[in-house]
């Protein structure tokens, strides 16, 4: 009976440990950990520029520099249709600009890049030489005239005979 | 020196039927060389309407489709043919029929002068 009541006591007191547990980290956890962790991250980081003894003023500049990168952030991924207008330069600056745009194409001297890419028709340097060779023999023309005609003839001719049935049944008993 | 490339140009204008103006300009629209015909309409080769496509492509780029490469843009009578390779921009201008494709292979052949002029476009 001592053994059952011991028994039952340490069950008791277990449970009561397990929710006192479950109590105490709920109420030590934070719902938002990561935001909470970043700002530490934030603060330390930037809390080193700051005199330690000097407290108020990093928080402010903190806060602030989050803020800033916060609005930075939202600036970059938001479309802005509004800053779609043209902004117009000065017209003292469009020349200053045009000025030394165009002084410094004269000082750039190599333009050896500047190649047209190789084209299939190549140019031939003395063409009345190649013009003025004599033409091909006639019996040579009609050999060649023969044999293409022989040739289309034979692919024309070219028929497929079945020699074995197209359908196979396979031997499935 | 310039003269050759605003030679070189000139043949690429010329291969592509109905292209009249080849631009390269800095982001805010300042030419740092161009070559045009007589057919090209004087607004579009203006300052302003040239860097109108700076912004454009920025917030373009912010779609969640990656990185704005060109904008073609399609008028009664003309064609704009715009292309960013930031610091500089390259704008084709032609008729409304000329080949847009083609148009756009020419930045193939124009990329060696791209990068040469890329050293000397100053950084705003």
């Amino acid at each position: 009976m001592e053994n059952l009541c011991k028994y039952l006591s340490c069950c008791f007191s277990c449970g009561e440990d397990s929710s006192s547990q479950a109590i105490d980290s709920n109420e030590r956890t934070h719902l938002l950990v990561d935001p909470v962790i970043n700002n530490t991250s934030i603060q330390r980081v930037h809390s080193d520029d700051y005199l330690p003894c000097d407290s108020s003023l990093p928080k402010k500049t903190d806060e602030q520099s989050a803020l800033n990168r916060i609005l930075q952030e939202t600036a970059t991924n938001v479309i802005d249709v509004a800053a779609l207008g043209s902004h117009n330069l000065e017209q003292h600056e469009y020349l200053e600009r045009t000025n030394y745009y165009t002084a410094k194409l004269s000082t750039l001297a190599k333009w050896s890049f500047l190649k047209n890419p190789p084209s299939l028709l190549v140019d031939i340097p003395v063409p009345e030489k190649v013009l003025s060779a004599s033409p091909i023999s006639s019996l040579d023309l009609d050999l060649m005239n023969i044999a293409v005609e022989k040739a289309v003839n034979a692919l024309l001719d070219l028929k497929l005979e079945p020699g074995e049935d197209l359908v196979v049944p396979f031997r499935i008993p | 020196m310039a003269e050759e490339v605003r030679k070189y140009l000139f043949d690429l204008l010329f291969k592509v039927d109905g292209l009249y103006c080849i631009l390269i300009t800095d982001r805010d629209g300042v030419a740092v060389i161009k070559v045009a015909t007589e057919k090209t309409p004087e607004m579009a080769m203006r300052q302003p309407f040239l860097s109108a496509f700076s912004m454009a492509t920025d917030q373009g780029s912010k779609f969640g489709l990656g990185k704005n490469k060109s904008i073609i843009c399609m008028y009664g009578n003309y064609q704009v043919v715009q292309i960013n390779d930031l610091p500089l921009v390259i704008t084709f201008i032609g008729s409304q029929d000329c080949n847009t494709g083609h148009v756009m292979a020419l930045k193939e052949q124009i990329s060696p002068l791209l990068q040469e002029l890329k050293k000397s476009v100053v950084e705003s």
